[in-house]
């Protein structure tokens, strides 16, 4: 009981209350909203004006999210920034395409549950409340009129109006209580729905646009986006789906309910459907980033193919539930035909290299996304190097310094021997600094040129070498440096796995290409998609070279690798 | 002994010349980058030359050059080179011209004051101090050679130790031989190395730094 009590007294019932309320309102004029954007959009579907009804459509949604954001904030205290607008900064069809992605389309989901759920919600709430302020403030009717009606019955007495009071007292606050749990489930939707605008939206390739993450996204999601990104697109077409559903069930009943003459419904199924298809289109062209380039050639073309196909659809559903007749949907059929060709031929006609062009990208898109990685994941290792190693030697190093500081006047002797531990901390944490050093970028090598570089590593190694190194002066730092992690990684490999009897390093300047060769007698089975390796290739890459590892069982081993030398 | 320093690091140079100063010997200058370095020496003729390898204005090896200017220019001067790292290739840089008043050891060994100390002095004396790090290589690199192979495990740590430019005392004090049982040792690597007998103790250096860093 008291627990009851305690949630009456709290402000945040009731502030949730308001916020099942605030739908009477709100949830009215989100419909209005909703309606009016989608049949504008609808009725200029197949005209240029589309982009500005929808871009209209876009911000009102975004607009009226951003209010519910609030809402949501000061009456459900929940954390929902709210979907925000994207920056324009990126030019005009990337903004479009940011303004059309994931948090648009959430923003309608969001709105439409609040007129579909809220207003009725808000409606059985209002009439709770009245009635049982009707019940409890029934004498005063009885006194000042003729009387009240409670339900059938005509109360006419304060005696009989007197039995209601009761009533009406327990059935206020269990309707208080009832209303603010009712509110609840509105916490986690009002957080999904109205979160703020992500990152990956405002990029060209949000999740409303064409495909997915082709520029920049991580080797690991390859071309088709992170798998986070594809689940949550996956999750936005479901929710989306869902809500539709959820829209035309409750219109067929209200059609079945009343006349069931005509079928009415079908002018919201067509429209609604026709967004879904849109929308899905999408949602596959980023899980098949193939197709854009195997069949559609271009972004565009591929999303310009979906809506044309998704609106001749709708116009050909429109005319078969207007009655048929007369096929008129053959005209714009023929008007966006004769565009799509048009556009396709120009594209495909006007740059004859196009393929290579998009192959080029990829492979650059590919090779930097590489090289980034790598750069990040040699950037961990030298930081957990440092965490571990020197760091912590120093750490070591200060407190024997410290204990020693401390002993020195009582016990000369102990003090001495701490003296002497720090030392060997000293000298062991230069020593592996030094290391670190060398293997991030080695001073012989920026001093003295690749092959100084290569005959200190052969000196370092125990493994029996054989090198030849003919280069001509100095190269490019970077190809250096490659070349040298190259010859590096080569012979590290060959002393953990190989055991060979001999290894040979050869180096040459052959042309602008600097062709390099480490071969050693092992045993052979090196894994090319092993770490070390593979980190290799992209730096080879990086610089537009080429990497080939050679390891059957039994050896011998051959890591080739070719690197341009021009600027 | 009067000595010039060049390091451009404010700590370590100031640090080394309180070390030297507190062992008596008279750092007559500090300087931070290879031309002031030249001009000290030059003009105040010292007989020891501390120089970092890495120097502004590159911070590559302006050291290393600086003292390959003075073993030209002043011949006289002995030169001690340190470095964070060191490398067979500026060892062989340095001692291209004789090993006579060369050193080239790591920042490191500074910490063993005793050890430092005596290879500054004996580097100033015209002897030789060569870092183990660099001997290490040498031998590594020499790895596959016969006679190098037939030495024993004794004799190979006598033979790092010449060619750090030790002394047959120094040599006996850090192996805890006698002087005696050293020169036996001696005798024995240079026969089987097939290296005639040396006079003085750079002459003996120089013949086993010849013999390690020749092209196998």
């Amino acid at each position: 009981m008291s627990g009851l009590a305690h949630r009456l007294s709290a402000p945040n019932t009731y502030r949730r209350l308001g916020f099942l309320l605030s739908a009477f309102v709100l949830g009215h004029v989100w419909f209005l909203v909703l309606v009016i954007g989608w049949s504008l959009c609808a009725s200029v579907l197949i005209t240029p004006l589309v982009i500005p009804a929808l871009l209209g459509l876009a911000a009102a949604s975004r607009g009226c999210a951003q209010l519910e954001a609030g809402v949501a904030r000061s009456l459900l205290d929940v954390d929902a920034p709210g979907p925000g607008f994207p920056h324009r900064a990126a030019g005009f069809w990337r903004w479009m395409g940011a303004m059309l992605s994931g948090p648009f389309w959430r923003a309608q989901a969001y709105l439409l549950v609040r007129w579909l759920l809220g207003v009725p919600l808000a409606t059985v709430l209002i009439a709770l409340l009245a009635a049982s302020v009707g019940l409890i403030f029934a004498p005063v009717w009885v006194l000042t009129g003729d009387g009240a009606h409670v339900g059938g019955w005509h109360v006419h007495t304060v005696a009989q109006a007197l039995v209601f009071v009761p009533v009406g007292l327990v059935l206020l606050p269990a309707s208080i209580l009832l209303g603010a749990l009712v509110a609840r489930p509105f916490q986690p939707l009002a957080r999904s729905l109205l979160a703020a605008e992500s990152p990956s939206a405002v990029s060209p390739d949000g999740a409303g646009g064409p495909p997915a993450g082709r520029v920049g996204g991580p080797p690991a999601g390859g071309v088709m986006g992170s798998p986070e990104q594809r689940r949550r697109r996956r999750t936005g077409l479901r929710a989306h789906a869902a809500a539709d559903s959820l829209v035309l069930a409750l219109l067929i009943a209200v059609w079945a309910i009343t006349s069931r003459g005509y079928f009415w419904p079908i002018w919201v199924l067509l429209p609604l459907a026709l967004a879904l298809a849109i929308h899905g289109w999408f949602v596959l062209l980023g899980e098949h980033p193939e197709w854009v380039n195997d069949i559609f050639r271009s972004r565009a073309i591929a999303g310009f193919a979906g809506v044309c196909t998704a609106v001749e659809l709708y116009l050909i559903g429109v005319w078969a539930a207007a009655g048929g007749g007369y096929f008129w949907p053959v005209w714009p059929l023929l008007v966006m035909g004769a565009t799509g060709a048009v556009w396709v031929a120009a594209t495909w006609l006007s740059s004859p290299r196009h393929d290579e062009l998009t192959e080029r990208i990829d492979t650059l898109e590919t090779t930097r996304a590489g090289a980034v990685d790598e750069q990040e994941t040699e950037l961990r290792r030298i930081e957990r190097d440092l965490h571990d190693g020197a760091q912590a030697r120093l750490v070591a190093l200060g407190m024997s310094l410290g204990m020693a500081e401390h002993t020195l006047a009582e016990d000369p002797e102990r003090a001495g021997e701490l003296l002497a531990e720090a030392r060997v901390g000293a000298e062991q944490a230069l020593r592996e600094l030094r290391d670190l050093a060398r293997g991030i970028h080695p001073p012989v090598l920026s001093d003295r040129g690749l092959e100084a570089a290569i005959a200190a590593l052969v000196s370092s190694t125990p493994l029996p070498v054989t090198v030849s190194v003919s280069v001509d002066g100095r190269l490019p730092p970077v190809v250096e440096s490659t070349a040298y992690f190259v010859v590096s990684e080569a012979l590290a490999n060959a002393g953990k796995h190989a055991d060979p009897r001999r290894v040979t390093i050869d180096v040459r300047q052959v042309g602008g290409e600097l062709e390099l060769e480490v071969t050693d007698d092992g045993r052979g089975g090196a894994n090319p998609q092993g770490s070390g390796l593979r980190g290799l290739r992209r730096r080879v890459e990086a610089l537009d070279g080429h990497l080939a590892v050679t390891s059957p069982p039994g050896g011998p081993t051959t890591i080739r690798a070719e690197l341009p030398c021009g600027s | 002994m009067r000595v010039v320093i060049a390091e451009d690091l404010a700590l370590l140079r100031d640090g080394l010349t309180r070390l030297l100063r507190d062992n008596g010997i008279d750092v007559i200058a500090a300087v931070r980058d290879g031309d002031a370095l030249i001009r000290e020496v030059v003009a105040n003729e010292p007989d020891l030359a501390v120089v970092d390898i890495r120097l502004p204005p590159e911070f590559r090896d302006e050291g290393l050059r600086a003292a390959l200017e003075l073993r030209r220019r002043v011949p006289g001067t002995a030169i001690l080179v340190v470095s964070q790292y060191v490398e067979e290739t500026y060892a062989a840089e340095l001692l291209a011209d004789g090993a006579e008043g060369v050193g080239y050891l790591l920042k490191d060994r500074i910490m063993h004051v005793a050890d430092f100390l005596e290879a500054v002095r004996r580097v100033a004396d015209g002897g030789t101090a060569l870092d183990p790090e660099v001997v290490a290589q040498l031998f590594r690199a020499r790895r596959e050679d016969a006679p190098l192979a037939r030495l024993t495990p004794r004799e190979r740590e006598v033979l790092g130790l010449m060619a750090e430019g030790r002394s047959n005392a120094g040599i006996a004090e850090t192996l805890v031989l006698t002087v005696g049982a050293v020169e036996k040792h001696v005798q024995s690597i240079m026969s089987k190395l097939e290296l005639p007998p040396a006079a003085s103790d750079h002459r003996r250096v120089l013949a086993v730094l010849a013999y390690l860093r020749e092209d196998v």
